[in-house]
């Protein structure tokens, strides 16, 4: 309870670090071995006319073995941000876990929501903490996050982000993950060529592009699954 | 000198004399079950607070010591939270481990400052019989309002002993299980007029109190929050929006 003279109390990460509750930062050594590139999975996220449709497919895999067919990889952080993960599970649903109690801890301790750049930017930090292990080749984690600011219009935001914690707005659509070449090919064409752009397209049309998208990536990458069941599920 | 017993408890009682004296104008919190939930109502400057998912508070005294009490229970129960789950935060561990030793320390410290606060904490649960009202003094001394299993699911805060009382009283005769929220929010904003009474003032009728209502609010921005039973979201928390309070004011 007691603290320094003058502070506007600490971050929800840095006060799970006092007490222990989380991992420091974790070094960042040189070292010449190559990131293994383990963002098995296909997540995408694009803007349709009502907001922003966030997508992935939901198989986990270990090597050549199909684990579980009924991961989540889209996750609900609050009420206006949803968080795709692309990587490894353990670290992915770990920082899902503090970034949804690190809005609503800013919340609660300043009594105000915590500002979109504010949002984006608590992401980014946490996978910059997360670099020394994605350096080791044991926690890449490739995330896209959306979210609305109501302040401003259009008010969907869309962001993806590389393994360092590097932010970028995506204007219209985003795809990490082992199958995102093929659903990058398909958002681009869908975008440019298709009847409409996708951001004039209904929420039913939004859904229907989004399954055709993980169909076609689920198609050549073995590590993502597919999106048709079999009848009986 | 101050380390002979007798000299102790009398700084002890100078200095609870100061503190209610310190207390002594701060505007009543009242919280009352309602048929969705718990409402938490006072009037003047933001006092109402979301602690944790199921937990909020209500609080009078300085500003700056209720900002540290709530500072230290929002960390409390966000690690707590995070580490294990939000089912496993509870009201009772928090104010009874951590809260009311601390503030029992400060109180009777006497070369340290104590907390000038009285905290209402309430907690929401499955059924209005898992309900908890919890009220935490200066002193680190706990009221826990037994809720009746929910039939009697009310507490208050109050500047003076006198006043809470009064207040409870009145809840006592008028509340009813089942109410909707704009009854509640009119049962408690009468309960925060009788907690404005002066000592030796008589508790007015009802009709009588209706009309005070213009008068004793003056300036008074009414705040209100409520923690909703069967809300979809994990957070049961909501503050109570301008529209919602019109109808009172316009009475």
């Amino acid at each position: 309870m007691d603290k320094p003279a003058l502070d506007l109390g600490a971050d929800f990460p840095s006060l799970l670090r006092r007490q222990g509750l989380l991992d420091p930062p974790a070094p960042v050594v040189s070292t010449r071995a190559e990131i293994v590139p383990t963002e098995s999975t296909t997540i995408l996220a694009f803007k349709f006319a009502d907001g922003v449709l966030v997508a992935g497919d939901r198989r986990a895999t270990s090597g050549n073995t199909v684990v579980y067919d009924r991961a989540d990889k889209v996750l609900e952080i609050d009420r206006r941000s949803i968080m795709a993960i692309a990587g490894v599970p353990a670290t992915a649903w770990e920082m899902a876990r503090v970034l949804e109690h690190s809005f609503q801890f800013f919340r609660r301790t300043q009594l105000q929501e915590m500002s979109v750049d504010g949002k984006v930017r608590a992401l980014s930090k946490l996978l910059r903490d997360n670099f020394g292990f994605a350096l080791q080749g044991i926690g890449v984690v490739v995330p896209i996050f959306a979210t609305f600011d109501a302040k401003v219009s259009p008010s969907a935001r869309l962001y993806f982000y590389d393994a360092m914690g590097a932010q970028f707005e995506a204007t219209d659509f985003a795809a990490t993950g082992s199958g995102s070449p093929a659903v990058r090919g398909i958002l681009y064409f869908e975008n440019t060529w298709g009847e409409k752009p996708l951001q004039k397209i209904s929420e039913d049309d939004a859904v229907v592009v989004a399954l055709r998208a993980l169909d076609t990536a689920a198609e050549a990458d073995t590590a993502t699954g597919g999106i048709a069941g079999g009848k009986n599920r | 000198m101050i380390e002979e017993p007798y000299r102790w408890v009398e700084a002890i009682a100078t200095r609870r004399d100061y503190i209610e004296m310190q207390l002594a104008t701060g505007s009543p919190v009242v919280a009352v079950g309602y048929v969705d939930g718990i409402l938490l109502f006072t009037v003047g400057q933001q006092k109402l607070f979301e602690i944790y998912d199921r937990i909020a508070l209500g609080a009078i005294g300085h500003p700056g010591d209720i900002e540290r009490l709530r500072m230290a229970a929002i960390e409390l129960a966000s690690t707590e939270g995070f580490t294990r789950s939000a089912a496993d935060v509870s009201l009772r561990r928090l104010a009874y481990y951590s809260l009311s030793p601390v503030m029992k320390n400060a109180f009777e410290q006497i070369y340290g400052a104590p907390f000038l606060a009285r905290l209402l904490f309430v907690e929401i649960g499955a059924t209005p019989a898992d309900d908890l009202f919890l009220e935490v003094d200066y002193d680190g001394a706990i009221h826990l309002r037994s809720t009746n299993e929910g039939n009697r699911p009310f507490a208050v805060l109050a500047a003076t002993k006198k006043s809470a009382e009064q207040m409870i009283e009145f809840l006592r005769k008028q509340f009813r299980v089942g109410k909707n929220l704009a009854e509640t929010l009119d049962l408690a904003l009468d309960s925060w007029l009788i907690g404005q009474l002066k000592a030796d003032d008589a508790v007015p009728a009802d009709d009588e109190l209706r009309r005070q209502r213009s008068e004793r609010l003056g300036n008074g921005t009414i705040s209100a929050a409520v923690l909703e039973r069967h809300a979809n979201m994990a957070v049961r928390y909501r503050a109570v929006g301008a529209s919602e309070l019109a109808p009172l004011i316009a009475k």
